[in-house]
């Protein structure tokens, strides 16, 4: 079983609308992979429907080799769009039960990163500020031993200074078997971390290539060829 | 997991109902001190001491209703907003079967009614400045054996946590069915509250109509039922709250197993 994820025909409608499209997709250990696409072009959809939060409307999704259930859960660790964390909690409090539920979680890579960060975990969640909840959550998701990671946005609402510190630790924390799914449409702050990138449009996906096949083939960076598929 | 689960659902209430419960006795015991029905009663003409103890009544019994209705909002809101809302994107990517979610949920929720109901009790209890308490309550279950029999005291309970059991899992299941639409969730799950309802009725009518002849003969006849008659006809009827509260667990279960969709 060498794919981490695989996915076949796989549509999810709301109502009338269409997020994703009949993807089938085929995702190797071992990379790093952008999931670049505007807004509303079902990257999130994608992320939710492999963390069990979407049921598909048809199709099928395998993450190493099982349906998504309490078995796939070990092994991914997923980071939302949005703030999913208890507003009254401390910062330690919140490490604690990442703690308890997840086996592959590493307190003391969370502690050591909240203290870079100059974050103190004593604070409670509510008196900081959207930047700063937005690094907790990644820290704790980056602080588990998991075998694939999907970050939904991970880069967006913080400063392009602590854009760099996050993508350091993002690859500064993960082990050469597993796999990392990022989903943004800022491009150019990550095309250099990037080993694959898929490009997603209205629930499609319309290109499935590594990063150096790109740059062969067309000649263009992949902040240039993206503008100019998803021209307006 | 359901261990932990339990954990940090209590620790996520016990925030809310210890003050709540703390407030409640304390105010029972303000007014216990102040004595505010006796100063009504003693006082001649309207002043402000009468004021004063009309206010200090209608706080404690706004308490009492309070904590009713406080226990109901938290119960729906934890479910709502920990599972369904924003919190839900980390609850149900734990690994976790969905079942562990509605069972710690349900229990604590099951908990804190109970407690509910026996802090304001105790808060009574304060309040009335009973001498020989254990007397008084000694004399208040003989009187309530003599009026339904020594086996009430457990068949009414039982009759009671049932029902109690089978109306919170109804909520859980109302607001489940409420998110399988895709759009006005809440007032889907309020229309669903009331469709389970009526459905339920008519369940529990049938089965007074079909079995009501054979488990209170009294009715037919128009004479008073025999102690063993009551504590039989509340035990039957603990058997389709049981199915109901079964029925509404198992709604809510394939909800959110099968078609969850937090969007």
């Amino acid at each position: 079983m060498n794919n981490i994820l695989e996915c076949k025909n796989l549509t999810k409608a709301f109502g009338n609308k269409v997020a994703l499209n009949d993807v089938t997709l085929s995702i190797p250990r071992g990379r790093i992979i952008g999931l670049l696409g505007p807004n509303a072009s079902g990257k999130s959809t994608f992320i939710k429907l492999c963390n069990d939060l979407l049921t598909p409307t048809r199709g099928e999704i395998l993450i190493d080799g099982k349906r998504p259930g309490v078995e796939t859960k070990k092994i991914v660790s997923y980071l939302p769009e949005r703030n999913y964390l208890n507003e009254w909690m401390r910062v330690s409090d919140i490490v604690g039960f990442f703690r308890d539920f997840y086996d592959d979680f590493n307190v003391e890579k969370a502690y050591d990163m909240l203290n870079r960060l100059d974050i103190n975990p004593r604070d409670k969640l509510k008196t900081m500020s959207k930047g700063t909840k937005e690094k907790v959550q990644l820290i704790l998701v980056m602080s588990r031993e998991a075998q694939l990671y999907m970050l939904d946005e991970p880069i967006g609402g913080v400063d392009p200074a602590a854009r760099d510190y996050i993508l350091d630790t993002i690859l500064g924390n993960y082990n050469e078997n597993a796999t990392i799914i990022l989903s943004t449409h800022i491009i150019s702050d990550i095309e250099k971390i990037l080993d694959e990138v898929i490009f997603i449009k209205e629930g499609r996906i319309v290109l499935n290539k590594t990063v150096d096949e790109i740059r062969e083939e067309t000649g263009k960076s992949v902040d240039s060829l993206f503008r100019e598929v998803f021209r307006c | 997991m359901l261990a932990k689960l339990m954990k940090y659902e209590i620790k996520a209430t016990a925030r809310l109902f210890v003050p709540l419960y703390l407030t409640l006795l304390f105010f029972a015991l303000f007014n216990r001190i102040l004595n505010p029905f006796e100063m009504l009663d003693s006082a001649e003409s309207f002043n402000l001491q009468v004021l004063f103890s009309l206010l200090s009544i209608t706080a404690y019994f706004m308490l009492i209703i309070g904590t009713m209705v406080m226990t109901l909002v938290i119960m729906i809101q934890r479910f709502y907003k920990n599972l369904l809302g924003d919190e839900g994107y980390l609850m149900f990517t734990l690994p976790v079967e969905p079942w562990k979610h509605i069972i710690s949920k349900f229990l604590v929720a099951m908990f804190w009614t109970v407690l509910s109901f026996a802090t304001a009790m105790c808060s009574v209890l304060i309040l009335l400045k009973v001498d020989n308490l254990f007397g008084e309550l000694r004399r208040l279950i003989e009187q309530f054996t003599e009026l339904f029999g020594r086996y009430a005291l457990f068949t009414m309970p039982l009759y009671a946590l049932i029902y109690l059991a089978s109306g919170i899992l109804m909520i859980y299941a109302a607001i489940s069915l409420g998110h399988v639409f895709s759009r006005h969730k809440l007032l889907a799950s309020f229309g669903m509250y009331f469709a389970l309802y009526s459905a339920y009725q008519i369940v529990m009518t049938l089965y007074l109509l079909i079995f009501g002849r054979m488990i209170f003969p009294s009715i037919m006849t128009g004479s008073a039922p025999a102690f063993s008659e009551i504590s039989k006809f509340l035990l039957s009827l603990c058997i389709p709250g049981i199915l109901i509260m079964l029925s509404n667990y198992m709604i809510t279960n394939i909800v959110l197993k099968k078609n969850l969709n937090l969007e």
